[in-house]
């Protein structure tokens, strides 16, 4: 397989995964916002702050409000970081790596991307946003689904892996760091109160609400809910499952030198995260720390796989 | 209701489908039996159901340009145009005989020129033809081929005679639309498979894939083709992306490959370096190696011409090949025939000027007026003169060109080249059409059963290139032996 493909593949899973997953975080955030009063500090505004992009955001709007937000998170395709910006990237990467995908899953995306160009004036409209978010999640779902019915497991497959989980152990650090905003100290006491409906949010933006009512049998409290989306060993979307699958990916594939030890001590890392006696600070610190390994993992992919060196 | 074939024109050409308004050819009955069954928006619906499906299919040419990227979609009509397999049996075999005839034309060319010295062609014309290769001379590709892939366009004149207009010999595109346009067409008009014996054309790519093979430099059991391609930039960058996805050969870019000291060419993969046995490269000769041809090509690979000729690499279209693709040489096609195999044309040229012939050019000057004037080197349909559609002043600025440089133009007759019944705004009009068979030759020859249909959109237009406003048809080659 070319490196400039893997490449390629690589960074179309991670843009489908990316694409799939703000359109889950702004269709949970909706629903969160529909429950809670009006006035509770939590607003549009922790999108963007969770996605690190007030500054770009703030450049080109003054407001951040729901009208503004949702644009800039899923029209703007001047923002990299926007849902339109994410497909168009998938797009392009999978019409450049044909020869390596069943046609299906260049049609989906295809699709998916007319889809989107198409409905972009119907955003503003709750309603209309509604449909379009599940109409997008139910897209890349399709993505992914065919892709594991009809391609064989081989080396692309290995790449699209990677890239997926890569992205989502990426996003589950962020939804964990709108979840350490919740913690702070001088959460107001409406905030307090609304608590629970918190965490089932930070849940449900990780599609593991169901799972963990299964796995915990408890009522929903904040340490549980930090364990269960770091460590649980069997959830999709938890850092360590993530971890555990690229290791997988990298295990399989030729010339991983370092990566496989590399990919133990970061499980090992998360492992050992004890989040019981933290403070919010020191939450933020570690959730930090794991996004700058996550990102030097991708560095690492990079270097071994992508750039290869001729002679 | 009015009839979709109403006021419907069979006098301009002959008509592919039709004697008349009202009567349908021996090969078009069942289809039109067909038609006369759907309502007005019946028709208009599966014209919509085809846009759709090209849409997600994503079958386009990418525009680009510094205000963006502009997908424009492949222009399809959904009416097929249809050929008798007892005729196309006999074109079949014309096509054959040709390519067969030009690779030995080429070998000799690059060989000891017998041709020449016979006296059947002036050496100038090899001399000076811009495709002409010396890096090539002396050069034995497998089985003495040259053109592994030919696309030779046909036109149906007046007189019902199928004539070859060129033969494109560099790079021929257009398969891929002529495959997809029949996946499109079995979704339209699914019935249709159903009662009419239409010969399948979807095995291309295995016999593509097989000729590829067959010219690799060793028999291994592996054999590691790769598809060459100018990148997303291309305006044909789908067909090859597509080719390569069919045949499961890897699609690289030149700087996804590499020329060792030992000659050989090797891809940049994730295992590392690996060896590549036979490109397919869809890159004209003066892109292909910068060591040899254009200096500034960023497109190519710097020794791929060391490696070919060192026999480690095989390369189709061999490099040199265009020699052949040569308006001018053309004209000497029939007398191949007749002299490398002893045969007599079995399809025939358009009878064809040559400007550098005093008395040819003498002529051609004298009736620029009726004539169509190409330039012997060029594709997609650039920088020719269709005399009959032209001005008076972009005739005298023709005459001006011409007599600059006759070598480069030569002049045809105006072929009043036949239509076919085309859906416009919800009603048939015959529109202008021809076709582009695709011809593989390797250890074996393998003609597609039909080709890509181009059909000039424009009422009364000749110009069936994509580029210039054209669209395609699916192409039916159909048999009737028991009907």
């Amino acid at each position: 397989m070319l490196s400039r493909s893997a490449e390629r593949i690589y960074w179309l899973a991670r843009y489908v995964e990316r694409t799939e997953n703000i359109a889950r975080l702004v269709n949970v955030h909706m629903n969160l916002l529909m429950d809670l009063p009006k006035g509770v500090e939590m607003g549009w505004r922790q999108l963007i702050l969770i996605n690190g992009a007030e500054h770009t955001f703030y450049e080109k709007y003054n407001v951040a409000n729901e009208r503004n937000i949702t644009r800039f998170l899923l029209a703007d395709d001047t923002y990299s970081g926007s849902l339109l910006s994410s497909l168009t990237a998938a797009r392009e990467n999978i019409r450049t790596s044909r020869d390596l995908l069943p046609d299906e899953a260049w049609e989906q995306v295809n699709e998916m991307y007319l889809f989107a160009k198409k409905n972009l004036d119907t955003l503003a409209n709750r309603r209309h946003r509604v449909i379009f978010l599940n109409e997008i999640l139910k897209g890349c779902q399709r993505f992914t689904g065919l892709l594991s019915g009809y391609m064989s497991h081989n080396d692309p497959y290995a790449f699209i892996r990677l890239g997926r989980n890569i992205e989502r152990a990426d996003m589950t650090t962020r939804i964990l760091d709108l979840a350490s905003l919740l913690l702070s100290e001088s959460r107001s006491d409406e905030v307090r109160q609304y608590e629970t409906i918190l965490w089932m949010n930070v849940l449900k933006a990780l599609n593991a609400l169901l799972m963990y009512r299964q796995q915990k049998h408890s009522r929903i409290n904040g340490d549980d809910v930090l364990n269960f989306l770091l460590q649980d060993s069997n959830l999709p979307r938890s850092v360590s499952c993530c971890i555990s699958e690229i290791s997988e990916c990298i295990i399989k594939l030729p010339n991983n030198d370092q990566l496989p030890e590399k990919i133990i001590e970061l499980q090992a890392y998360v492992q050992t995260i004890n989040n019981e006696e933290t403070t919010q600070a020191q939450l933020r610190v570690i959730l930090d720390d794991l996004q700058n390994k996550i990102g030097s993992l991708h560095n690492a992919i990079n270097h071994n796989w992508f750039s290869i060196v001729t002679g | 209701m009015k009839s979709i074939w109403e006021n419907y024109k069979t006098d301009v050409a002959y008509d592919e489908l039709m004697y008349s308004e009202f009567q349908s050819r021996p090969v078009s009955h069942q289809l039109c039996r067909y038609l006369d069954t759907l309502k007005k928006d019946d028709i208009e619906k599966r014209k919509n159901a085809a846009e759709l499906a090209i849409m997600e299919m994503g079958i386009s040419f990418t525009v680009y340009s510094d205000e963006g990227n502009i997908d424009r979609a492949w222009p399809f009509d959904i009416i097929p145009r249809i050929i008798d397999a007892r005729e196309w049996r006999i074109i079949e075999k014309g096509l054959k005989q040709r390519l067969t005839a030009l690779n030995c034309f080429i070998s000799d060319v690059y060989g000891e020129q017998a041709f020449i010295k016979a006296g059947k062609m002036p050496s100038e014309i090899v001399n000076s033809s811009k495709n002409f290769r010396k890096e090539c001379v002396g050069m034995k590709p497998k089985h003495n081929v040259w053109a592994n892939i030919c696309g030779t366009d046909l036109v149906r004149d007046k007189d019902g005679i199928m004539y070859v207009l060129e033969d494109n010999l560099r790079v021929p595109s257009g398969v891929s639309y002529m495959l997809e346009n029949r996946v499109i067409t079995k979704r339209v008009f699914p019935e249709l498979f159903q009662d009419i014996d239409i010969l399948p054309i979807d095995d291309y790519p295995t016999h593509l894939h097989d000729m590829l093979t067959s010219i690799a430099p060793h028999q291994n059991d592996q054999v590691t083709c790769a598809v060459l391609t100018p990148g997303i930039y291309n305006s044909a960058y789908f067909e090859h992306a597509y080719l390569a996805q069919q045949m499961g050969a890897q699609l690289v870019e030149g700087n996804d490959l590499v020329v060792n000291d030992d000659d050989c060419v090797y891809m940049k993969t994730i295992r590392g370096l690996e060896k590549v046995d036979v490109i397919y490269r869809r890159i004209d000769d003066d892109f292909l190696d910068p060591e040899v041809f254009r200096k500034d090509s960023t497109l190519g690979v710097p020794g791929l011409m060391r490696a070919w000729k060192a026999g480690n690499v095989a390369l189709a279209n061999a490099p040199g090949a265009g020699v052949a693709d040569d308006k001018v040489v053309y004209a000497y096609v029939p007398e191949m025939i007749r002299y490398y195999l002893n045969e007599e044309p079995i399809l025939p040229n358009v009878p064809t000027y040559l400007c550098s012939n005093p008395e040819h050019l003498e002529y051609v000057l004298e009736h620029l007026a009726e004539l169509v004037v190409k330039p012997a080197n060029e594709s997609g349909g650039y920088g020719m003169l269709v005399g009959p559609h032209a001005t008076a002043k972009e005739v005298e600025n023709f005459r001006e060109i011409i007599q600059k440089d006759p070598r480069n133009y030569i002049a045809q007759p105006t072929l009043s080249i036949s239509t076919a019944p085309t859906l416009c705004k919800s009603k048939l009009e015959p529109r202008h059409i021809d076709l582009r068979p695709f011809i593989l030759q390797g250890e074996d020859t393998f003609v597609t059963a039909g080709g890509l249909t181009r059909v000039a959109l424009k009422k009364g237009s000749l110009v069936v290139n994509s580029s210039q406003g054209g669209g395609s048809k699916d192409t039916w080659i159909i048999n009737m032996e028991d009907k």
